[in-house]
Order: C-alpha cells, then sequence, then structure tokens
C-alpha cells in the first residue's frame, strides 16, 4: 500500500508532474543536439536545483534523462548525425529511411519503441532490482573484458561493404581511446610528447566530426538538389506493426536492461549489441540491413531505453551508479541530504518508488512529446542545403567545445570530420570506429586488472574463465560468433549443409 | 549481382554509414593513396606503440596498444594490396569526385574558424562563418544572409553559453560582462 | 584596437565598471573542477559553491574539466589571467604532479582561497575474506604472498600513499596492487569480489560498512572515528603509523597566484562563510569528512606539511619519477 502512494506521490504534487514533463521535453531538444549530452545536462541542474527540495530536484532530472536517451534517435534519423553516442547504431537504419521521405514513420515507430524498451526497463528495475544488481556485481574484471570482445566482434555486423575495412576501422577506434595518459598508470600512450595530448581524445567529438563534419561536406555536393519531400502520415505504427516487432523488442530490451545495469557499460554499448542482435535473429527483414530495416531502429532503441531503468538498478540498491548520468543523480541526493547506498533501500523505500513512479511518468510524456511534434521536426530535413549545411558545422564546433570546455577537442572533431569524409569515400564504415573508441577503456582496463590479478599468469587467467558459470558463457559466445564470420566456417557450413539443401 | 555492390548512384557517395562508399571491384581516384597513407600512419603508430612500455609485461599499458596497432597496419596493407589491384573507376576524377573546389573551400573555413576561434572568440568567427558559407551557398541577397546567420547564432549562443553555461572563447567580445549587466538587470527588476 | 580598450568601451556602455575590487565581483566567475561530474570533489564544490556565491552577490559557473590526473584543469587555471575571474576546484593530487611525473605546476602557482575539509582513509576488505581484522590480514599476507589483491587508483592515488605508508611501517608487503578509475569503481569491485581490500576514504565507503556490504578493517586516524566508533585505529595495530598521521585527501578551492590581495580576501571571506553554512557541514559530516575551513598562512602551511609528508614517504617507497629534492621540497623534520 505505501509502495502505491510512494509510486503516486508524483500525481498528488502537479509541480512534480509538470517538472517531469518539462524535464522529458527539454530532454528530447538536449538529447537530438551532437554535443549537449544528458550528462552535462543534469551536472548543471544540480547547481540550479540546489535550494529545492528532492522530489523537485530528482523529478526534473529523471526527466530529461528518460527524454535525452530517445532524443539522440532524432537527428541520427533525420542527419544521419546521432545526437548521442547511443543512438549510432539508429542512424544506420533510421537516415535510409528519411531519405526515402518516410522520416515519420522511422520517428513514429522510434518513439513507440523505445517506450516500450523504457517500459520493460522500469519494470525489471521494480520487480527485481536486488536480484539484478546482485548479478551485476558477480561480473569480474575478466567477464568485462570478454563482454568487450563481444562487442568488438560487432564490427563485423556494423561493416556491410570490406570486413578487412571495418577491422581496421575498429582497431583505429581503439586505439583512438588509448590516446592520452593511461588512466591506470598514467603513462602516457601516443602523446609525443605534446601536452594537448595529454588529455586523451573525447570520444565525443570523434563522434561529431566523423558522423557531423564529413556528413555536412558531403552534402556540400548536393546542395543545389532539393531536399526529399517528408511523409508525414503514418506517424504512429499500427498494432500489427508493433506485435510484430514485439518478439524481438522484449529480447533487444533485456540486452539494455543487463548492459545498463553493468557499472561500466551504458546504453551505446546496449544499442549497439542490439542492432546486432537484431541482424542475427531477424532472418528475411523486408529491407536489408543498412538500407532502411525496420528491425534495425526497433532494437537500438529498445535497448538504450531499456538502459536508463538498468542503470538505476544499481544506482538504488548499492548507490553505485550505472552510467554517467546516475553518476551525479548519486551526487544530487547526497547534496539533499540522503546517503545513496544500499541503506537507501531499506532507509528510504519511499525514494525508490518515487523514482520507479516518476521513471513511468518521464516515459509516458516521452511518448506523448515524441508522437506530437514530429512535422516540426520533419522540416529540418526539408530546409535548404544551403542553410543547414553551415549550421551543422557551427553546431560541430561548438558541441565539440562544450563537452570538456577545451579548444584542443575542437581541432580533433575537425581532423576526424575531415579524415571521416575520405573514409566514407572509399568505403570504410564510421560505425566500428566508434565502437572501438567506446569498448577501448572496457577492453583495455579490465584485460590489464584481470591478468595483474593472476599475477600476469595466462594459465591462470583460463583457468579462472573455465572455473566461472558466467566467464564460461561469454568465453563460448565469445568464440561461436568469432567462428562464425570467419571464411573458414562459411566453406564448411556450404559444404555440410550446401549438399543437403541442394 | 554482388550483394555487397554499393556502386550504385545511390551509395556510392557513401552518405549513409551502413552502405558505406566505394566500390567493391573497383578504386576510386585517391583510394590508393588513402590506403598507402593509413598503412604508413598504422605501422608509425605501432612503432610509437612499441615504445610506450615494449613487451615489459602481460598488462603493461603498451600492450593493448601493440596488439591494436599491430591489426591496423595488417588490415591496411590487405587493404592497400587488395586496391592496387583493382582498375581505377573511369568515369571519376580526383578533383570532381573526391575534392571539388566547394569541400576544399569549406575544408580551409573549417581550418581558419580553428584558428580565429580563440584569439577573435566564438561569436565574431561563428558570425563571420555563417554570412560568408550562407552566402557562398544559397547566393540569395544579403538581407536574407544576415537574418538567416545571425539569427541562428543568437539562438545556440543562448543555448550553449546562457542555458548551459558553455564557456565558449570570449575572444574580443566582453561576454562575461554584458550577461551579467543583463543579471542584474533581472535581479534588479525582481526585488 | 586593443582587447581591453573595446572591453571597457562595451563595459562602459553597459553601466559597469572594470575589475575594481569594489565592484569585484562585476561578471561572473568560472570555478574549474578538477575531476568529473559525479566525483566526489564534484559533490562538494557543488554544494559549497551556491553558499559561497550568497555572501559573494555573484555567480560562480562551474564547469569539469578533467583529463590527465587533473594536469589539464591545473594548468588552465594557473595560465588564465589572475583576476579572481577563474577558479580552481581541486584536490590534493596536484601536490605529488612533480614528483609523480605528471606535471611541472601544483599548488605553489596558487594561492589557497579555502581548504574546505580532510577526508579519512580506512581499510576495508571483501565480506568474504578470511580474516577480520587488520591483524588477521597481516598474518594472511605473510603465509600467503601476492595472493591478497589491494585495489588501487593509480600512482599518488589516496590508496598507493596508503599502500607505501603499510610499506614503510610493516615492511615491504608481498599483495597485488590492482588498478581501478577510482575508489568507486574499485568499492564495487570489492563487493564483487574482483579485489579483496581496498584503502578507500571514509565517505565513499561509509554506506557500504554501515549496510553490511564490506567489513572495515582500520581506519587510518590518530583519534577515534564519531561516525565508525566501533572500527579500531591502524594505530593500535602499529604504533609505528603515529609517524604519518593524521594524513589524509582534502578539497580546496584556489586562485592563480598573483590576485589582488582584496580580491582574494572578498573570496576567501565567502568560501569561509559557505563551508560553515550548517546545511554544508552536516553534509560533510554525514560522509564522514572532516572540517577544516583554513585559509591564509595556515592553509599554505598546511599545503607544504602535506607535500613534504607524502611526497617523501612515497619516494621512500620507491614510487616517485623524480626526488621530491629536485624540487625543492624538504624532507619533514629537516
Amino acid at each position: 500500500m505505501d509502495t502505491i502512494l510512494a509510486m503516486l506521490t508524483i500525481f498528488t504534487q502537479p509541480e512534480l508532474l509538470v517538472l517531469v514533463g518539462v524535464g522529458t521535453f527539454a530532454g528530447i531538444y538536449i538529447g537530438a543536439i551532437p554535443g549537449l549530452s544528458v550528462t552535462m545536462a543534469v551536472s548543471i541542474l544540480i547547481s540550479f536545483t540546489f535550494s529545492w527540495d528532492v522530489y523537485p530536484a530528482i523529478s526534473l532530472m529523471v526527466g530529461i534523462y528518460m527524454g535525452g536517451v530517445y532524443g539522440g534517435s532524432r537527428t541520427a534519423i533525420l542527419l544521419n548525425i546521432p545526437g548521442a553516442p547511443s543512438a549510432i547504431a539508429t542512424a544506420m537504419d533510421g537516415y535510409p529511411m528519411a531519405k526515402r521521405g518516410e522520416a515519420g514513420q522511422a520517428i513514429g515507430v522510434t518513439t513507440v519503441m523505445s517506450f516500450f524498451g523504457g517500459l520493460i526497463g522500469i519494470l525489471v528495475l521494480a520487480l527485481a532490482a536486488p536480484f539484478v544488481s546482485d548479478f551485476a556485481l558477480t561480473f569480474q574484471p575478466r567477464d568485462y573484458m570478454l563482454l568487450a570482445v563481444l562487442g568488438i566482434l560487432l564490427v563485423g555486423s556494423l561493416s556491410s561493404g570490406s570486413l578487412v575495412k571495418g577491422i581496421f576501422a575498429g582497431a583505429l577506434g581503439i586505439a583512438i581511446g588509448a590516446v592520452g595518459r593511461d588512466p591506470l598508470t598514467f603513462t602516457e600512450r601516443f602523446t609525443f610528447d605534446l601536452q594537448i595530448m595529454e588529455g586523451g581524445i573525447s570520444f565525443i567529438a570523434v563522434m561529431i566530426g566523423m558522423f557531423g563534419v564529413s556528413e555536412a561536406l558531403l552534402q556540400l555536393q548536393n546542395v543545389g538538389m532539393k531536399a526529399v519531400r517528408q511523409k508525414i502520415s503514418k506517424i504512429v505504427p499500427s498494432f500489427g506493426t508493433i506485435r510484430k516487432y514485439l518478439p524481438l523488442s522484449l529480447q533487444t530490451s533485456s540486452i539494455g536492461v543487463i548492459i545498463g545495469a553493468l557499472p561500466g557499460t551504458g546504453g551505446d554499448i546496449a544499442a549497439l549489441m542490439a542492432y546486432d542482435h537484431a541482424k542475427r535473429v531477424t532472418k528475411n527483414p523486408e529491407r536489408p540491413f543498412g538500407e532502411g530495416a525496420m528491425e534495425g531502429l526497433v532494437a537500438p532503441e529498445t535497448a538504450n531505453n531499456a538502459a536508463v531503468g538498468g542503470a538505476f538498478i544499481p544506482m538504488m540498491t548499492l548507490g553505485i551508479p550505472g552510467d554517467a548520468v546516475t553518476a551525479i543523480m548519486i551526487g544530487a541526493l547526497f547534496i539533499h541530504g540522503l546517503n545513496p547506498g544500499p541503506m537507501l533501500m531499506i532507509d528510504q523505500p519511499d525514494m525508490f518508488w518515487f523514482i520507479v513512479g516518476a521513471l513511468l511518468t518521464a516515459n509516458v510524456f516521452m511518448l506523448i512529446f515524441g508522437l506530437t511534434g514530429i512535422k516540426i521536426f520533419t522540416k529540418i530535413v526539408e530546409m535548404p542545403r544551403s542553410v543547414i549545411i553551415p549550421l551543422i558545422l557551427l553546431l560541430s564546433i561548438v558541441g565539440a567545445y562544450a563537452v570538456n570546455n577545451s579548444i584542443s577537442d575542437v581541432y580533433w572533431m575537425l581532423g576526424f570530420g575531415v579524415f571521416g569524409y575520405f573514409m566514407r569515400h572509399y568505403g570504410y564504415p564510421l560505425g566500428p570506429v566508434i565502437l572501438g573508441v567506446i569498448l577501448s577503456r572496457l577492453l583495455d582496463d579490465n584485460w590489464r586488472r584481470a591478468i595483474i590479478s593472476e599475477r600476469e599468469d595466462l594459465g591462470r587467467f583460463f583457468e579462472g574463465i573455465f572455473t566461472s558459470p558466467l566467464s564460461l558463457v561469454l568465453f563460448v559466445a565469445v568464440i561461436l560468433i568469432f567462428v562464425s564470420q570467419t571464411p573458414l566456417w562459411m566453406s564448411m557450413k556450404r559444404r555440410v549443409f550446401g549438399k543437403a539443401t541442394s | 549481382m554482388d550483394p555487397d555492390f554499393r556502386g550504385d548512384s545511390d551509395h556510392h557517395d557513401g552518405t549513409s554509414d551502413a552502405t558505406p562508399g566505394g566500390y567493391t571491384e573497383q578504386r576510386r581516384p585517391g583510394e590508393l593513396g588513402f590506403a598507402i597513407f593509413l598503412s604508413v600512419a598504422s605501422l608509425f603508430l605501432l612503432y610509437s606503440a612499441y615504445g610506450i612500455s615494449g613487451f615489459e609485461a602481460l598488462s603493461a599499458p603498451g600492450a593493448v596498444p601493440m596488439a591494436t596497432t599491430l591489426v591496423m597496419a595488417v588490415a591496411a596493407l590487405v587493404v592497400t594490396a587488395r586496391t592496387a589491384r583493382f582498375p581505377l573507376v573511369p568515369t571519376e576524377t580526383l578533383g570532381k569526385d573526391i575534392l571539388p573546389p566547394l569541400v576544399l573551400v569549406f575544408i580551409g573555413f573549417l581550418i581558419l574558424f580553428g584558428l580565429l576561434l580563440k584569439p577573435l572568440g566564438f561569436v565574431p568567427t561563428a558570425a563571420i562563418f555563417l554570412v560568408v558559407s550562407v552566402k557562398l551557398l544559397a547566393r540569395k541577397g544579403w538581407g536574407y544572409t544576415f537574418a538567416v546567420a545571425l539569427g541562428s547564432l543568437v539562438i545556440i549562443w543562448i543555448v550553449f553559453r546562457v542555458i548551459f553555461t558553455v564557456l565558449l572563447p570570449a575572444g574580443i567580445l566582453p561576454e562575461a560582462e554584458f550577461i551579467q549587466f543583463f543579471r542584474n538587470l533581472v535581479s534588479g527588476g525582481a526585488s | 584596437m586593443s582587447r581591453k580598450l573595446i572591453g571597457a568601451l562595451v563595459a562602459f556602455g553597459l553601466g559597469a565598471t572594470v575589475a575594481s575590487a569594489q565592484d569585484y565581483p562585476a561578471k561572473e566567475i568560472q570555478g574549474i573542477i578538477q575531476w568529473g561530474a559525479g566525483g566526489s570533489t564534484d559533490t562538494v564544490m557543488r554544494s559549497v559553491t551556491p553558499h559561497a556565491e550568497e555572501v559573494l552577490g555573484g555567480t560562480v559557473v562551474l564547469q569539469n574539466m578533467t583529463g590527465a590526473v587533473g594536469a589539464i584543469a591545473l594548468n588552465h587555471v594557473a595560465g588564465s589571467d589572475a583576476d579572481g575571474y577563474t577558479l580552481l576546484m581541486g584536490a590534493e593530487n596536484p601536490l605529488l604532479y612533480k614528483v609523480m611525473g605528471l606535471g611541472d605546476k601544483d599548488y605553489s602557482e596558487f594561492t589557497p582561497i579555502n581548504i574546505l575539509a580532510r577526508g579519512t582513509p580506512i581499510l576495508v576488505a571483501n565480506n568474504e575474506a578470511p580474516f577480520d581484522d587488520y591483524a588477521g590480514m597481516m598474518e594472511y599476507i605473510a603465509n600467503n604472498p601476492g595472493e591478497l589483491r589491494i585495489g588501487s587508483t593509480g600512482p599518488g592515488g589516496v590508496p598507493s600513499v596508503i599502500t607505501a605508508m603499510m610499506d614503510t611501517v610493516e615492511g615491504k608487503l608481498d599483495v597485488t596492487a590492482v588498478p581501478y578509475d577510482g575508489d568507486g569503481p574499485a568499492l564495487t569491485a570489492l563487493q564483487g569480489g574482483a579485489i579483496d581490500v581496498m584503502p578507500a576514504v571514509l565517505g565513499a565507503s561509509i554506506e557500504g560498512i554501515r549496510a553490511g556490504s564490506m567489513k572495515p578493517l582500520a581506519i587510518f586516524d590518530v583519534a577515534q572515528n564519531a561516525k565508525l566508533p566501533d572500527v579500531p585505529l591502524v594505530t593500535s595495530f602499529n604504533e609505528g603509523y603515529n609517524t604519518y598521521l593524521p594524513w589524509g585527501p582534502f578539497f580546496g578551492v584556489f586562485a592563480p597566484k598573483g590576485t589582488p590581495d582584496d580580491i582574494v580576501a572578498k573570496l576567501g571571506e565567502a568560501y569561509a562563510a559557505g563551508a560553515a553554512h550548517p546545511d554544508f557541514v552536516e553534509l560533510m559530516d554525514n560522509r564522514g569528512f572532516t572540517m577544516m575551513g583554513i585559509s591564509g598562512a595556515e592553509a599554505e602551511d598546511f599545503l607544504a606539511k602535506w607535500q613534504q609528508g607524502t611526497a617523501w614517504l612515497l619516494q621512500d617507497a620507491g614510487l616517485t619519477k623524480a626526488s621530491p629534492e629536485d624540487f625543492g621540497i624538504a624532507r619533514p623534520g629537516e
């Protein structure tokens, strides 16, 4: 009974409801603009809401978080520039749809599926938080490392052109992620004794450059071309469509929750893994992946919104942040006089249920704001290219600067923009570069932690993998995916199954 | 037909990441040069990664960088060898399809933007950039150009500088004093 | 036309006057936080600054500038104008940049505005660890060389100093140090059993201890802690620690050296009032931090002593890249 009351707190106080709504609305736009991140918005809100009570402050933050994760898909679909890293996979099939004039439909499906994913995440948070957080804690450095390897193998499904070029791009990404002072030993890596290299290269700057600037430079060649007219009927997907993708979205939402709940991995990795999963399980997509497959939108969007609920799981049960945003929220709770930690659930269960309630409300607001206002958004793509190209370039510059108030990030962003322009022309996929940067530290740090823990002994390292069920499952998954992508397996499959079927 | 074939007019420009540009069996102008550049750069990075900690330990800070740059170098060399064997696309030239003058001009603009950002400050640099590039691309009257360029700059400035308090380089404009003036005005009006 | 002249003209036009201490702050002040959003430095600074703003009558815009263990932020503030409009919100580690080879600048380029508070180190262990106190751990290390996995946060971090202290007092310990990005991730790993023991700051581990998800072994302080009265002091196991304790990481607000005295005084007053605000005191107390609120010569003195003690401790443990002597940091007691 108390539980339900706490969940409903938000409805008994109209101001809280308004704050969640305002937060969600603002979040969608913050998420949509590359360079403005939810992390940034929430940390500014800490000072802004300093004198407020804790409930209104949290309402606003939860709204922004939920809206922001979803908002990243907007620019990914409309401009091929992901507003946030978790929307990279969304661009792969969303943008081809916009090019066919189906942006409205793409946004409609994205919105409904984000809502669905968000809902699953919240349900798991509400019903199973303690179990999931216990499970998340059992991940050892070697498991994180295996997870990173699993992620890196996604290169195969992210590079539909030449696999070798994809592998190059992925490795390049990992190397970019290593630039700067190594966070574990402070050794300089790839810095060439230059001071501006010491801080490393912000991966948001790489992403904005590769997707934003290179896209704008490419568009210069079509400056005179008329923009594609967008059909804005059929925005809300039919019930049949939703039912068709229900099984897939359930699977990808589960991926989202688990990856979101793991401290150190978040919505960006979840979305890419979900995209890969969709590509594996979808036997006959209506359109090939990469050319506007609906599954390619459903999977990442359900996963990254499910990761929101997931990220709250370790935060609420253990006081451990599931990602950067929840880390700041922990700080906010602490400033408002609460003590986030394992005791929070026991001392103040109301807070837990209030957050669940606020998340649910934000999720509904996201659906409402997402499905209205699409018309105005699609107008962006219909704007003359002569205006939109300079604006994209300017936004990319401001966005790259805003990440860390650093002018060297702007130089990196521009450099990678021009580099990405050539990569696009010569058939090198950009997705694996970003994948590599995202996974670089997860792989590097955890590999080293794992091998240090086993005192540099590879034998003990493998013994560890084979004696832990979790590590073993991950290891087997890595091997299976790896083998299934190598040419040897393909030819074996053809020999064995080919004769039987023909 | 080869299902991976991306050489149609819709795709070879590489506008979608999942369907990158390029041809599968032909090479575009400059592609070989790019591949050679990548190979040389990868080999150099491999050397640099070796310099981090050598073969000190499996857990050394240079272990993963060495492994990744090795993969980069091998992949780049394979790509170079393959590309070298393909015939050139007969209908394309470097100056027309890869680096047309307009793209070169804009790359120049971006470099200038980067150089001027710090000394001149964000607002003046961005204003000049927007006015010049909108004028160049839209080829409409000065009135239209200024309205579009400065209008959007004001919105971007308000969102980033005022709402998100991103401290963009102020340069020659005393932005902070300006904002404080309005802040005083607002708080003075309120009290 | 010079930049200053235009600035003066525009400012004059707006009816404001330029940089005179009476009118300070005439514009918003930038507060550069050395560490990322959500970290303890970030949280402390974001909770004290609004109180200080009230006294100051101006706005302090807080920005996180991360990278190279905080050296990027430090160099940025050190290189900006000493006009009181750029402040550094920092922690203890810049005092070790020189000896750790992380940079050539430290707080000697700054005037301390206020050293807000200090943390107390505590040694915590995973619940499954086969020992329950400090003495048991020492015995375990002696019987199982190299088997104990102890969390660390890189050279110069709190755990590395505590480990150096243990090496100095107990003799070199044969343990395996596993590096993490900060004490948050390391304590998470501790609860998952990836490491056995972690020297952490009390504030970061106190909730975990209260909930019983990790066990405290010893507090590294000379006086019993009011928050955890039952946890033994490390000095009760080995008197040798008295030489080095009390020791702890701290948080402070700094202005570049050369900032006009009246501006430093005004800022000092504001942050002193902020640090004394009951809300802030309660918040820090809840997290197990010890309030300091010192400034001026007292703060300079504290910084110098801290640097001497810690730099030489690390030097003697063989963890430094360069000797403190090279930078004129004298051995304590000399």
